[in-house]
């Protein structure tokens, strides 16, 4: 299994053990991730598209018009960057003056386009292409009496005409995945709903307004850790966790893993080599549970 | 003789040709078949910070008044969740609409309560026009001086927390071919109009 692989910018910044921990479990399951050479930022769904809409679209396009050459489906691990590489195929498929402006653009840089890439996130790849399982195969620390609540959140599942392979509102493929590794998954309100993504940096309070609910509630329905599928969540949840405590008078304390370091952690990987070090809460107790240590 | 005495709504805020604007708009296109149902709204997780709920706002276009609807918080707290798009019974992509009057916003200058926003969405498409990728260092120093050099301190105790992570880069990662972002960008302005 081959693919073209797109980390996406957060991935070689905050959110480089999910790339880490990605790149570790594709070695256990033979998943060969290939970067596209010189690809550059998605697009940004919002941030550079409502600057720009056809800059946005044509910074899409060139990752895709790179992909194109390699003859893989492109993979990538950010919700965000799926969504955004996604949205530009699908306007370059059903919109014909659009899509002429978006060549005239590639055109210039002396690129083209032909919308033959399929743009995959990681998450779709491991349940649809490995299946659950090879993945069970694998599990060689079954994740016993742990609760985890599958935090969906926004694009991975939304909106149902650009994003397919699960339910937009009752999505069941990481609670699946929770169940495959030997785990419980945690049924709580807030599987999907958003978590205020960029608010972060322009209106932290309402960010943490949103976020707050979430944790809460994943943790009154007795998640002892929460896996997320994006690196904008994993940040609102993770490294601005300790913020929200501190504004609220709360203790929260719950771990935030990427569902790729939850999978490695029960195919036994050694945590290091997981980027479990990089997560803001730690998720040290977790493992002690298992008989893990670093 | 006049009828209504009273107007429900100001004469001179109504812009009749903003509906035809934003109808031309990604988002826009189906703005009319709106029946206020307010699934938008009620779906929307942001909704408490907004000053207009999303349904409102919607209405605004209808009847034309585009100075509320430009200088409204709400079109700059959407998150583009879709939790609204993807509920709209009316198909209304109401997430790219929010996205296009973000664009409108910008482009004729008009500003909103939410000041830090418009300069957030110019900050980052400038860093990525420079590099190819976002530099969150970068994009933050930048966003701070232009809005509230006193929230640097603040950002500074989260870079630190990073920091001793080694989750962020203090230089920027490029592409090789950054000539081509200045071309794709000044191509693109052009098709834009």
């Amino acid at each position: 299994m081959k693919y073209a692989y797109f980390p996406g910018c957060s991935v070689h910044s905050t959110a480089q053990e999910y790339g880490e921990s990605c790149k570790a479990i594709s070695k256990v399951l033979g998943i060969e991730l290939i970067e596209i050479p010189d690809w550059n930022c998605c697009g940004a769904i919002d941030a550079v598209y409502s600057y720009s809409p056809l800059f946005s679209l044509a910074l899409s396009a060139r990752n895709l018009s790179l992909a194109e050459k390699m003859k893989m489906d492109v993979v990538t691990l950010c919700s965000a960057c799926y969504h955004t590489l996604s949205r530009t195929n699908k306007l370059f498929d059903e919109d014909p003056k659009l899509k002429e402006k978006i060549e005239r653009v590639l055109n210039s840089v002396q690129l083209d386009y032909h919308g033959k890439v399929k743009v995959r996130h990681y998450l779709d790849v491991l349940l649809n292409d490995v299946g659950f399982d090879k993945i069970t195969q694998h599990v060689r620390v079954p994740l016993k009496g742990l609760n985890v609540a599958p935090y969906y959140g926004c694009l991975l599942v939304r909106p149902p005409n650009i994003s397919n392979f699960d339910d937009p509102e009752h999505p069941r493929l990481m609670d699946e995945l929770i169940e495959t590794l030997g785990a419980s998954s945690v049924n709580y309100i807030d599987k999907t709903r958003c978590c205020g993504a960029s608010l972060a940096i322009t209106d932290e309070a309402v960010m943490m307004e949103m976020v707050k609910k979430i944790l809460l509630n994943a943790k009154d329905a007795g998640a002892e850790c929460l896996i997320t599928p994006c690196p904008l969540c994993q940040f609102n949840l993770d490294v601005k966790q300790h913020d929200i405590e501190s504004s609220y008078k709360l203790e929260i304390n719950l771990p935030i893993l990427y569902f790729t370091q939850l999978v490695g952690i029960s195919f036994g990987i050694e945590p290091n080599d997981l980027g479990l070090n990089k997560n803001c809460v730690s998720p040290t107790k977790l493992l002690q549970r298992f008989e893990i240590t670093r | 003789m006049e009828v209504i005495s009273a107007h429900t709504i100001a004469p001179h805020l109504v812009n009749p040709l903003f509906t035809k604007e934003v109808m031309e708009m990604r988002g826009g296109e189906k703005i009319l078949d709106c029946i206020q149902c307010g699934v938008c709204s009620g779906s929307c997780p942001a909704r408490f910070a907004m000053d207009y709920t999303p349904m409102q706002i919607i209405r605004m276009v209808q009847l034309g008044l585009k100075e509320t609807a430009l200088a409204s918080s709400t079109i700059w707290i959407c998150a583009s969740c879709y939790a609204c798009t993807t509920r709209c019974p009316r198909d209304i992509n109401i997430t790219v609409l929010m996205s296009s009057l973000k664009n409108l916003a910008l482009r004729e200058g008009i500003s909103t309560k939410i000041e830090t926003k418009p300069k957030f969405h110019r900050s980052f498409a400038e860093v990525v026009r420079k590099y190819g990728r976002i530099h969150e260092p970068e994009l933050i120093t930048k966003l701070m001086k232009k809005t509230d050099p006193e929230a640097l301190f603040h950002n500074a105790a989260l870079g630190l927390r990073l920091w001793r992570k080694g989750k962020i880069r203090l230089l920027p990662s490029k592409i090789k071919q950054r000539n081509h972002l200045l071309a794709i960008f000044e191509k693109a302005s052009k098709e834009e109009i």
